[in-house]
């Protein structure tokens, strides 16, 4: 027998007007489990991820977080009822999501940024946030960037300002759309770097990305995604060393070029 | 020089009347004050309205932009002062009067409400949609998203405007004299009146407006230079 999954996605369907860009994904992440998702753009990667902790709401199926669904509940008649904005904000805060474009607030220091969630929204006192705060910048490694405004940093201390923000609120699971490609090549390692020592860390992590070698080095689990499906999933030893379908093979090979 | 350029240019009757005139400086102050209060609450809702999901939002919304950025402050004090006074009566039968500051007040800042909802609209539209995600994504109500994420961007992002739309608010208030709010110009007409010399008392009163703006606006500048670029708005 298994555990139960820190994350369960079931069965979900996402369509922006007539574009199907979800057709019924499922998958389980273990608990200390990473699993990378990839696959060419347009494939349903990020939507994927956005769906997952509701800021796109699927149109059907649904999410587990450790076995509870996150949009719905069930009432006293064992009927499913979708769940309110405020319910589903309690189950956002479990989920640490980590952006292509960092999204840090401008007008936040670094520090400002790591304790306005812990403090707005798990309303932990201040001195208590700046402690977390600290030990979370030092794990990225930007313990001396606490007080600068983030128009200051490079690219690669952004992104990893802003997984220090994730961070500090003590996540489940950590949700990765891409956080590598608004980056400079040689800003990349850095980044990937504390990934890996995430994942080493024994931390869930779901990684949308490109970086193949991060996904085959560091991924328990390797999802290829097409048109809004699994198109093939497992070991990143099977995924990238005998591809099944031709499609994942193709577009294994723009890589090694 | 003519007689007539010499007395505009001599500045002692100004400062024989200065308490007076200081006086009226005074209401033209505290009737700035409390319409820009009034223009960036009513500018601000109106602005939310305008971003509203909801189409009848948006469309009352856009109809207060529109009806007061669209009327002249001067017309509107009128309607406020004479006008509207009326209808409040008819609808609840009894005879109503506004005091001329009361008048002041609502007309001009109902005028420059419109003007700051576009303000703040362009500024909350400008905010990158990823910076709400990010509120959204750590379980931020969309109240706490607003407060501290949203606003204190577009405060930053809005100031230049928003300056200079208090500058010309600022301006505005000198025609409050008309309804007899006892502002600076109506304190100088009353002592021109008086004295039967009209022009000196002109010459002083646009140096004292002058002053006043350009060491308000210059400060304002200076003071918050430095907070906007630390964000790089």
């Amino acid at each position: 027998m298994s555990a139960v999954p820190s994350i369960r996605v079931a069965d979900i369907h996402k369509r922006f007007g007539n574009l199907k860009v979800l057709r019924g994904l499922s998958f389980d992440v273990q608990r200390g489990s990473v699993v990378s998702v990839i696959g060419a753009s347009g494939s349903g990667k990020s939507t994927l991820l956005r769906c997952v902790n509701y800021l796109e709401a699927p149109d059907a199926g649904e999410v587990y977080l450790e076995g509870t669904p996150l949009g719905s509940r069930l009432d006293a008649d064992g009927r499913r009822k979708p769940r309110s904005l405020a319910e589903i904000n309690k189950m956002r805060c479990e989920l640490g999501v980590v952006f292509q474009q960092f999204n840090l607030w401008p007008h936040m220091t670094v520090l400002g940024n790591v304790i306005e969630a812990p403090i707005r929204v798990r309303k932990m006192p201040r001195k208590e946030a700046i402690g977390v705060a600290e030990e979370c910048l030092r794990r990225v490694q930007l313990a001396d960037k606490a007080d600068e405004y983030p128009a200051r940093l490079s690219g690669g201390q952004q992104q990893r300002a802003a997984i220090a923000r994730a961070l500090a609120m003590r996540p489940k699971a950590m949700l990765f759309d891409e956080p590598t490609s608004s980056l400079d090549p040689e800003l990349t390692d850095e980044v990937l770097a504390v990934m890996r020592r995430l994942a080493a860390d024994g931390t869930t992590m779901i990684v949308v990305t490109h970086e193949m070698s991060f996904a085959r080095d560091v991924s328990d689990r390797v999802i290829f995604l097409h048109d809004g499906l699994i198109e093939e999933e497992g070991p990143p030893a099977d995924v990238f060393g005998a591809p099944g379908s031709e499609r994942l093979g193709r577009f294994l090979s723009k890589y090694r070029r | 020089m003519s007689e007539g350029l010499k007395q505009a240019l001599d500045l002692s009757l100004f400062w024989e009347y200065r308490l007076v005139l200081l006086q009226g400086l005074l209401f033209n102050v505290l009737v700035f004050l409390c319409a820009a209060a009034l223009a960036l609450c009513v500018g601000l809702g109106a602005a939310l309205l305008r971003v509203n999901r909801r189409f009848p939002a948006r469309c009352l919304g856009t109809l207060h932009v529109e009806l007061f950025r669209n009327a002249p402050d001067y017309i509107m004090l009128d309607w406020v002062h004479f006008v509207l006074p009326l209808i409040i009566g008819m609808v609840i039968r009894r005879r109503v009067e506004f005091h001329p500051f009361a008048s002041a007040v609502i007309a001009l800042g109902c005028v420059y409400s419109g003007y700051f909802a576009e303000t703040f609209r362009a500024g909350i539209e400008a905010i990158p949609r990823g910076n709400i995600d990010a509120g959204r994504a750590f379980g931020m109500p969309e109240r706490t998203i607003l407060r501290r994420i949203t606003l204190p961007q577009v405060v930053r992002r809005m100031l230049p405007e928003a300056l200079n739309q208090f500058v010309s608010l600022f301006k505005a208030t000198t025609i409050v004299s008309l309804i007899a709010v006892p502002d600076l110009m109506y304190n100088v007409s009353m002592v021109t009146q008086q004295e039967m010399r009209p022009l000196p008392l002109y010459t002083g009163a646009a140096l004292a407006y002058f002053l006043i703006i350009f060491v308000f606006a210059s400060g304002v500048r200076a003071f918050t230079e430095r907070w906007r670029r630390k964000i790089g708005a």
